[in-house]
This record gives structure tokens, sequence and C-alpha cells, in this order.
């Protein structure tokens, strides 16, 4: 399936838009508000919310954009290429399930409500144990993102999605600071009044999911830019070290890496805006996930080796790249629990495999 | 001096498993436990004690004479001690002085030299740092800037150091100036000893990948050093630098770190559950095998200088490997730990279970001491022969 000319100019436009906010080339203000209090800007994610980057996904009629995952991944790519903070992915996972008039508040950036639907580590679609009884739900969320500063947060029951505020009794929220200074939450209900929510979150994972590979690939894109471009100025041996050709082939076979990723991430939206079955299309996030997240770790981490010992510092921005990809490639499923889904879904003798054995964290 | 059961007159007439259990029993009597394994390098502060027992008990210098206050072990004897202390788990120490400054100033170095500093590193009065590196003279060493001119009696130093590590915790630094920048790259480069309080001496912490204030920034601003703090001959510093080279290049191959490191993989892919799943079991059957392989290696060169030879070029080999090797480890880590691993701190504070830590921490291995493309461009050229 093709993509028409008139969307792919909306993509363009939307990451023309992008590049007020998601500046690739300073990655300052993201240095600052590393190990903040919430570890982003509410007033910044209120400026994507008046861009409509929040209901990008939503129907108009609710208030959103009724976009598709082609220009999802156009906005996400441009997010990660200039490693914004802003749970913008998350956050719009959860508005897609919200109610009247969260869905509003939300939607214009007044109430930020955050996704809580993962209880074991390393599978994100494992089925939820926490329950609901007359209101009131228990049970415990892991790797809840940006936990401090959200309001409220969606959460996944065994009977549906539910609305908990961030001050409900009986709900704690304990957060680990992670190593890109954001935070990572468990959410641990006990009997906490919860509101049922009409949709399902688990609906919107795998796009989630493939927004996070897509803004894995612009961060892996633009390391390797910022990369390129110091192996063109910096000087040893009497030449700029980019002239070397051991270099210039590791320069290369990182781009390559980037250049699969973003095909794979193209595809991915591509087949998941088709009428295609469902295990189609998480076949593809999957293998679009897989490969953003290696690659954005690998690139990464070659970027901190090409850098010699600047590379090694907290002071270069490269170190901050690596640490939001050390976050993101494990989140909404790491590269082995995606190739396992893949396996699982595409293979067709192992229609029992289940993704990945239990971990605990 | 005290006197101490370990502070023997002659160390080499022990036979070497002998010197193993007394350098053992050594550790276990005085090391102190909380310093064991710790997930950080120390600074001076912290490990200071350690040092001063060492000194006390005469076991500070394992590979010095001992005419200059050191064990005067044989090369056999020195990888002994430097096995069990790693194996211990002993924290390593600011040891640029015991491990380079001192071999070099016993070999190049006036008589006034060594009476001089030599004392003064085993008494723990000078702690050195090493200022090799500058911002542009990193694998292309030879191409250090950093001035010295002679004014009367007195060397003025104009100049800056990078990457120095440890610079705020030391007392003096040595390091590589240009004399004579006329002259060949490499032949226009001496050794000078610079007192890091001297007037126009600035240091400037810089916060590591880790978050760790290990390594410095160090400003000369007109700094003035006596002149007989040059060691050896004039223009003659870049040969010496490289000539020393021998013993340290063993220890940055030792096997230590990834055999601690896959020691900790196991622990955390026992935490996680996926220790008995077959996958895993083959990523770390390879790893394991890399492990005893490098330890072949090890053992190879270290038979070398046990017989009393010179490592050779294809030494190279160790180090490339050893920091590559301990890298894949520390990936399968962050792999393997998933969600929970990119914390900053340890998970659960178990010092144990610390991929991001050990991940980012590996990062240096191929950098530091001749990075792995540097290393690569060695065996290349010298011992395949190619061309270059
Ligand atoms: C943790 C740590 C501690 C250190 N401690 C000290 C210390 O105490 N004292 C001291 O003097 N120095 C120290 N160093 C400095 C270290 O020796 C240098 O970082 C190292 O030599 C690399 O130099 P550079 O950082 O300038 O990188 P560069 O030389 O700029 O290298 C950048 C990249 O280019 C590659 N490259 C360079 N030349 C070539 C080539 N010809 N062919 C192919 N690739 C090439 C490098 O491998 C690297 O990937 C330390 C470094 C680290 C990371």
């Amino acid at each position: 399936m093709t993509i028409t000319a008139e969307r792919l100019e909306g993509a363009r436009m939307i990451r023309e838009s992008a590049a007020g906010i998601a500046d690739r080339g300073d990655v300052g203000r993201t240095r600052k508000l590393r190990f903040s209090e919430t570890g982003f800007d509410r007033q910044i994610l209120k400026e994507m919310c008046d861009l409509g980057w929040l209901g990008l996904r939503l129907p108009e009629s609710d208030g959103g954009s009724g976009l598709g995952m082609v220009e999802m991944c156009a906005l996400a790519e441009e997010l990660g290429a200039a490693i914004v903070p802003e749970p913008l992915i998350p956050a719009a996972l959860a508005v897609r399930v919200l109610a009247e008039p969260e869905r509003t508040a939300a939607l214009e950036g007044r109430l930020v409500v955050l996704p809580a639907f993962q209880e074991q580590a390393a599978d994100p679609d494992a089925a939820p144990a926490t329950s609901v009884q007359q209101g009131r739900i228990s049970g415990r969320k892991l790797f809840v993102p940006s936990p401090r500063g959200a309001d409220a947060f969606v959460v996944t029951s065994r009977e549906g999605s539910f609305l908990v505020r961030s001050d409900a009794p009986g709900l704690v929220i304990e957060a680990v600071t992670m190593q890109d200074g954001s935070h990572s939450g468990t959410l641990v209900f006990n009997d906490a009044p919860a509101e049922k929510l009409p949709g399902r979150l688990e609906d919107g994972l795998d796009d989630a999911c493939l927004a996070t590979a897509a803004y894995l690939l612009g961060l892996a894109d633009a390391v390797l830019e910022r990369t390129v471009a110091y192996l063109k100025v910096r000087k040893q041996f009497g030449a700029v070290i980019g002239t070397f050709q051991a270099l210039q082939h590791r320069c290369v076979d990182l781009k390559l890496q980037a250049v699969l990723a973003r095909v794979s991430v193209e595809d991915a939206a591509r087949i998941a805006d088709t009428n295609v079955g469902i295990d189609e299309r998480r076949a593809a996030v999957s293998r679009a996930k897989a490969r953003a997240s290696d690659a954005a770790l690998l690139v990464a981490r070659q970027a901190v080796q090409l850098h010699g010992g600047i590379g090694f510092t907290d002071e270069c921005d490269i170190g901050l790249y690596l640490r939001k990809a050390m976050v993101l490639a494990p989140a909404f499923g790491g590269s082995a629990f995606h190739r396992a889904r893949f396996a699982a879904l595409t293979f067709g003798d192992s229609a029992e495999a289940s993704p990945a054995p239990a971990r605990t964290a | 001096m005290t006197t101490s059961l370990y502070r023997l007159d002659d160390f080499d007439a022990l036979d070497d498993e002998a010197f193993r259990a007394l350098a053992r029993a050594f550790l276990k009597e005085h090391y102190p436990q909380d310093l064991r394994n710790p997930p950080k390098r120390l600074h001076w502060d912290e490990i200071r004690c350690w040092y001063m027992t060492l000194s006390a008990h005469g076991w500070l210098a394992p590979g010095w004479p001992r005419t200059h206050g050191g064990m005067g072990l044989s090369a056999a004897k020195q990888l002994i001690y430097m096995e069990e202390f790693e194996q211990f788990g002993a924290a390593r120490m600011p040891d640029h002085g015991i491990m380079l400054l001192g071999p070099l100033l016993i070999r190049y170095g006036s008589t006034a030299q060594q009476q001089e500093f030599l004392p003064k590193i085993i008494s723990g009065e000078h702690i050195w740092c090493q200022g090799y590196s500058e911002p542009n003279a990193g694998s292309d060493l030879a191409n250090v800037q950093t001035r010295a001119v002679l004014d009367g009696e007195h060397w003025v130093v104009n100049g800056q150091k990078i990457w120095t590590t440890l610079a705020q915790d030391a007392d003096w630094i040595f390091m590589l100036v240009r004399t004579d920048p006329a002259a060949r790259k490499q032949e226009g480069i001496s050794f000078l000893l610079v007192p890091m309080n001297s007037p126009g001496v600035t240091v400037r912490p810089i916060l590591n990948l880790e978050m760790q204030d290990e390594f410095c920034e160090v400003f000369f601003d007109d700094v003035r050093v006596p002149r007989e703090n040059l060691v050896g001959e004039i223009n003659k510093g870049w040969s010496m630098a490289k000539a020393l080279l021998g013993f340290e290049r063993i220890f940055l191959g030792s096997p230590r770190q990834s055999a601690n490191a896959l020691e900790r993989l196991k622990v955390l892919a026992q935490h996680v559950g996926c220790w008995t799943e077959p996958v895993f079991r083959d990523r770390y059957a390879r790893l394991a095998l890399d492990l005893a392989d490098h330890k072949a290696l090890y053992e190879h060169f270290a038979d070398i200088l046990r017989a009393g030879g010179q490592l050779g070029p294809d030494i190279s080999f160790l180090k490339l490997h050893q920091g590559e090797l301990y890298q894949r480890i520390t990936e399968l880590m962050l792999e393997i730990g998933g969600e929970a691993a990119a914390g900053l701190e340890p998970i659960n504070g178990n010092r144990d279970l610390n991929p991001a830590g050990q991940f980012l921490a590996a990062r240096a291995s191929t950098i530091y001491g001749g990075a792995s493309e540097v290393q690569r461009n060695i065996l290349a050229k010298n011992v395949l022969g190619l061309p270059g």
C-alpha cells in the first residue's frame, strides 16, 4: 500500500511544526530537566497539546485530529531526534480511552494523564491481575513513566481500564530515578477509588510501541549525525579522524542499522494504517521495535566510542542520547520480547509459544 | 616502621604458592572489608588508610627493587600479587606513582631525583597523577603542545592537560611537555615533574559518564618549576615514556574485570529469572568461553614475563579483547535487566544488580590506555606487518 501525496505532505508539515519544540541541534533543555522534580516541563507538554499532538490519533469527533500512525511516527521521530523529555507518547496512549470531562482537559494540557498497564517485567502484553470491586482498585503496576508529573493514571485491570487520580487514597507511588533523569514508577493500589473508562487501554499499546520505535529511530539518526559531524572536525595525526577508513566503515555500518530501522518503522506505520489483520499489524510493530531498540543502543554506544575521552563525560551531549536509549529500548517490550512475539505471530508452527517466560524485576 | 609478620627480607625465597598464601593472608587480615569491590574508583580520602597500611608493611610497590623500598618481586610474583589483590576485590589505588613514575625514575632518574621522590611515594607523602593527554593529543599523544621554556633555573610551563585521572587528589603530576617545537613531533618532548600546588596550576574535575568526578582538566599558566625536575635527557621524554609501557600493559588486559562482570551477570540472570533459559544460557556460555580463552591468552603473556622476557606488540590483543569482552558482558546485563536495568541506582539498592552502572563504566575500557581502534592499528602494522 502506498501513502497518498497528501498524507506525506501532512507528515512533512508535522515534522516542520515539531522543530519549534524539538530542536535536534540543541538538547540543552533536555539536559536542564534531568533529575528535576517531574523530569519534564509541563508547560511544554501543554504547548504540544496546543499543537494538537496529544490527540493526533483521536477521531475528530472526539476532539482529535484523526490522523494515522504515519503521522504519529513522523512526529515521534522528531521528538526522538531532540530527545525531548515530555511523556507525549504515553500521554497520547492514555488520552484515547478517557471520557469527558477528562478527555478535553487532557487534550488542552490542563490534566496530565499517564498509562499504568505493565505488571510483569519484560512483558507488556501480559494480562493484568489488578482488579476492581465496587469502584475500588487493587493491584500493582510497574514502570510507569514520569509518575511524579501525572495528575491521574489510566490503569488496566481484569475489569477493564479505570481512571485513578494520583492523590487518590489507597494509591502509593514509588518513583525511582532513571539514567536519563526521568522517573519510573511502581504504583501500588490498595482499594483506591477508580472510575470506569469506556475504552481498553491495551488496544492502543501497539501504537505507543511503534511510536516509541520511531522515537528511537530519530534518536539513532540524530546521535549518528552528531558523531559524523564530530568526525569531520576532530583532528588527530594531522588529519580529521573522519578520513580514517576504519571509522568511515564503522559509521556506514551504523547508518545501515538506522536506515533499516527507518524502513522498518515506515513499513509498520503503513501497515498499521491499513485494514489488515491484528496479527499482521502486531508482527510489523514487533519487527520495528526490535530493530529500533537495538539500533538506537548500538549507535549511541558507538557514538561514545567514536568521540573518545570526551564521549565518556557527562558534559558531552552524546551521553544524553545513550541514557535515553537505555531507558526506552526496553519500554513497551525490548528487542528480545519483540523478536519472540514476531516469531510466535509469523512462524505459523508455534501457536502455543508464549512471547517470554515470566520475569521479576 | 612497624614490625610486621608480612615484612620479609627476601620474598623470592618463598616459592610461588607460599607467596600466594602470604598475600591472601595479608589481604584477609588488613584489607578494610567495606572497601571490597567498590562500585567506583575511590578518592584519596577513602583509600588513604589502605595505602598507608601497604606502606607500613612494605607491600606498596611490588615491582620496585628493595633498595628503593619496594618488595623486589620477580615477574612471576608480581603477577601473583596483582591476581590476589584483584581476586580479593581490593580497590585500585592512586597508583600512578607506583606503577609508572617509580619504574621510570629508577631507570632514567638522577640519584637526586630517586632520593627525593621514591621515598615519598612509599610514605604516601606524594600522590601522583599522569599528565599525558591533552585536548589535541589523545590517540595522537606525540602531538602534546603544553610548552616548557627554560628561564634561568626554572622551566616555565604553559598549556593544558585533560582526562587526568584523580588530579584533584594528587600532590604532583608527571607530564609530557614540549621543549623543542622545531623538532619532529616525538623528538621535542620532555618528561617533567610538577607540584600541583605551584602557582598557576588549576584543576577542574570533569564528571564522567558514570557521573563521578574521576578525571580532570589541568591548566598551566606560567607555572615555574625548578630546572632539576626534568627527568632524563631533554627531548627524550617520548622514548622514556614508551619504554615504560611494560608491566601495566598486561595489567590492562587482566581477566579480572570481565570475570567479575560475568559473575554479576549470573546474579542478575538469577534475579530476573532467565538463568535457566536455553537462549540465555547459550549467550552466557559464549561469554564464559570467551573469558576462559581470554584467561589462556593472559597466561600466555604472563608466561613470557615469568620467563624474564619482554612483551611484544601483540600484547595489544590482550587489551583489545579484554575491553570488548567486558563491554559485551555488560551489554547482555542491560538487555536482560529489562525496564529496571536503566535505573540511576542499582536495582533494589543491591550493588551486585547494577547493569546500567556496569554498562556505562565499561564504555571507558575501549578508550583509555590506547583506544581499541589504535590497538588495531598497532596490531595491523606491527604484528601483521601491513603497510601504513
Ligand atoms: C576513564 C579515562 C581515564 C583516563 N585517564 C587518563 C590519565 O590519567 N592521564 C592521561 O594522560 N590520559 C588519560 N585518559 C585519556 C586517554 O588516554 C585518551 O582518552 C585516549 O588516548 C583517546 O584520546 P582522545 O580522547 O583524544 O580521543 P581521540 O584520539 O580524539 O579519538 C576519537 C576516536 O577516533 C579514533 N581514532 C583516533 N585515531 C585513529 C586512527 N588513526 N585510526 C582509527 N581510529 C582512530 C579513536 O579510537 C576514537 O574512537 C583517560 C581516558 C579515559 C576515558
